[in-house]
């Protein structure tokens, strides 16, 4: 059986999460492997969900937020950004790919670039193969 | 044995979701997970029976936390959390697993889009099975409001609310009030002189005891929240400090300089002018060649830098009514004159305007076609022996043909945009652009008012282009809300806001230093933080800064999300 990419994407309520719904109101296509978690503030993440999502089979996952300068709380995706870059290190010492996991910015009226970032992540993904993180974890765990 | 009780209804929304999802499998394969007690599909979750079937489920088989698994939250939340409390329940008991807009409407496999839905369909599961009831909160509302922008919307919401006996504070960036309307002579289909209704507008605005003017005023920044702002706004070097309830945003728009686009020529050939140059002339009663003479020929350009992919793609919507407009004045004014109108598509929709169409199609002017992707027109300088001073080439569209235009005098009807500002006064009021610059309303059907901002509502043409009686109607829409929220007297709030346990607080503040609204202090009698509720806006950067995990996001909790992550991912198990 062919691989299929399992993605977990959290969107911010404001932006991204609205630039999503707008990929469906225009009717746009992406894979189905994308499964989008909504909250209110890409600020809101954390190393916690990135990780319970790796350790749940996830193959990859996205964070999208506003754009710069346009966050709804006004510094939230600052700080999203801050920490995206300490879990990419950090996943990346524990062995996961640097690319299964992709931070991008998506306005509410990007729903075309919300399309395209979910086909590029899957073909991304897919390309890489499955993320066997979860049976490192469960050994380790 | 637990004591959740979870009610699943899985929404077809007609064909919409269930021509690409299987909803009875849906609904069949969430049915045995624990706590679920009944799932069901319906064709419509949000119509009247939708509602009645989650109200008599509730009471029928004691449910205590439902999921409806239909379109986007941000269309249906507020319906379903209504019918949890008519039935008893409290609203925040409730999740919704999006799967038209991230499901049915964007795949187009039915399998794997089933599949898809069911995953998220667990996450809700998952995830509503650690909501807790949550309680409504209302603040007092300021019944003074803030206005920006001056134009026929500004004025028209500002007059609205100043009749109601309320204060309202206007700002005006320019000089004058009246926006874009001070360079407009006349009105389309009517032709009504603008000046009839602005100038005893301006007079009424001006001269109103509950109606602050501030001109040359902009908003610098903007504190507080729906009921309570605080804006501090320049006026020349003052700066004011003042206090209000709820925000107009009707800043409206500027018309698109042509002069980038080669092909007209605009700035470098004499007599190529744009449509607000014309007006000026229409004010003045005297349409003229640069050389003084009356232009025989006068040709009107549509669509410049409208309907364009290298410009603007949006239609500005009201310049060919405008055009056709012109057409008659110019008529009016050189009844022997031929007018050339070069289209690319008529667009006269709107009351008395399909009227105006034909009424000037039966006059000495001379439609003519083109397409834009088939070449824009290209004016020249017309030779010595012609009898005209420009020549206009265009492949025109109906005769398949490259034709010349001879014209004296020709107008450019320039597509209007969004101000240069519009992005950064929409930063400060908590508004977004959209792809076109303009400001996005909070539901393009549902709610072309409001925004994402509570007591922040948008007017006019910052909105989109808009015409003369539709800025109106939503400016005094807008006014009519906030005078219902002032009327009320206060205002629900967000509660989906952080609070701090105190027990495992250990007061290392890093909550205070990230907090964007300054709403959590640290208390040093005690040695914990405390959060403002008030202040808060629930968007959880302390929740994830906090290192003890003292701090948590109502309805956004690490449980809720955890849980949701399990419940999304549970579909491996299966493979």
């Amino acid at each position: 059986m062919e691989f299929e990419p399992k993605i977990v994407a959290f969107l911010c309520n404001w932006c991204s999460y609205t630039g999503a719904d707008l990929a469906g109101t225009s009717r746009m296509k992406y894979p189905a492997n994308i499964k989008i978690i909504r909250i209110m503030c890409s600020g809101r993440i954390g190393p916690t969900f990135v990780l319970k999502a790796f350790r749940e089979g996830a193959d990859g996952v996205m964070i999208c937020g506003c754009h710069p300068g346009d966050c709804h709380y006004h510094e939230g995706n600052y700080k999203c950004l801050r920490r995206y870059k300490l879990i990419q290190k950090y996943i990346q010492q524990m062995g996961i790919e640097q690319d299964r996991l992709r931070l991008s910015w998506i306005s509410a009226s990007e729903g075309k670039q919300f399309a395209e970032l979910a086909q590029s992540m899957t073909e991304v993904i897919r390309e890489l193969g499955p993320c066997d993180i979860k049976s490192v974890m469960e050994t380790f765990a | 044995m637990s004591n959740i009780r979870i009610g699943v209804y899985v929404c077809w929304c007609g064909t919409n979701i269930a021509k690409m999802v299987d909803v009875k499998q849906v609904a069949e394969a969430v049915g045995n997970m624990d706590d679920v007690v009944i799932s069901k599909d319906y064709k419509y979750m949000c119509s009247d029976p939708g509602q009645e079937l989650i109200i008599k489920d509730i009471k029928e088989h004691k449910l205590n936390r439902v999921v409806v698994s239909a379109c986007s939250p941000r269309i249906h939340e507020l319906t379903f959390r209504k019918a949890l409390e008519n039935a008893g329940l409290n609203a925040y008991l409730f999740q919704m697993a999006n799967i038209r807009e991230q499901v049915s409407w964007v795949h187009v496999n039915r399998k794997e889009a089933t599949k898809k839905a069911i995953a998220l369909v667990r996450g809700a599961i998952n995830r509503v099975r650690w909501h807790e009831p949550l309680e409504k909160r209302r603040v007092d509302v300021n019944p003074a409001t803030l206005i920006i922008g001056g134009g026929i919307a500004g004025m028209s919401a500002a007059l609205e609310i100043a009749r109601a006996d309320k204060q309202v504070i206007l700002l005006e960036k320019e000089k004058e009030l009246g926006g874009q309307l001070r360079f407009v002579n006349r009105t389309f289909p009517d032709f009504i002189p603008t000046s009839d209704f602005i100038e005893p507008m301006k007079d009424d605005v001006l001269h109103h005891p509950r109606i602050s003017v501030l001109t040359e005023a902009n908003l610098n920044e903007l504190h507080g929240y729906i009921g309570n702002f605080i804006g501090h706004i320049q006026t020349g070097a003052k700066e004011l400090k003042v206090e209000f309830g709820n925000i107009i945003v009707a800043s409206g728009l500027k018309p698109f300089n042509p002069a980038p686009m080669e092909n007209y020529g605009y700035g470098k050939l004499p007599n190529v002018i744009t449509s607000l140059e014309l007006e000026k002339m229409l004010q003045t009663g005297e349409i003229r060649q640069t050389n003084r003479k009356l232009p025989e020929k006068v040709a009107i350009i549509h669509c410049v830098g409208s309907r364009s992919s290298q410009y603007h793609e949006f239609c500005s919507s009201t310049c060919c009514m405008t055009a056709l407009k012109y057409s008659n004045q110019v008529l009016d004014m050189l009844p022997n004159s031929q007018v050339y109108q070069l289209y690319a598509d008529m667009r006269a929709m709107g009351k008395g305007c399909e009227e105006l169409y034909t009424a000037t199609s039966r006059k000495n002017v001379m439609f003519l076609m083109y397409d834009q992707e088939d070449g824009l027109p290209y004016i020249r300088k017309a030779g010595p022996k012609e009898d005209c001073n420009l020549l206009i080439e265009v492949n025109e569209k109906l005769s398949g043909e490259r034709i010349e235009v001879p014209a004296d005098l020709v107008v450019l009807m320039v597509g209007m945009e969004a101000h240069e500002q519009a992005k950064k006064l929409g930063q400060t009021v908590g508004i977004s652009l959209c792809g076109n610059e303009f400001y996005i309303e909070k539901h393009p059907k549902l709610d072309p008012v409001a925004t994402t901002t509570d007591g922040v509502y948008v007017s006019g043409s910052c909105q989109s282009p808009k015409n003369i009686s539709d800025s109106i109607t939503q400016a005094k829409a807008a006014a009519a809300r906030i005078l219902a929220t002032i009327n009320y007297g206060s205002v629900e709030v967000e509660v989906t806001t952080a609070h701090v346990n105190e027990d495992i607080c250990c007061g290392c503040q890093t909550c205070v230093r990230v907090c964007p609204y300054g709403a959590i202090s640290y208390i040093a009698d005690d040695r914990v933080s405390r959060v403002n509720e008030v202040l808060c806006k629930g968007c959880g950067t302390c929740t994830t800064s906090c290192p003890t995990g003292a701090i948590s996001s109502r309805h956004f909790t690490e449980k809720q999300i955890l849980s949701q992550i399990e419940g999304v991912m549970l579909e491996l198990m299966e493979n």
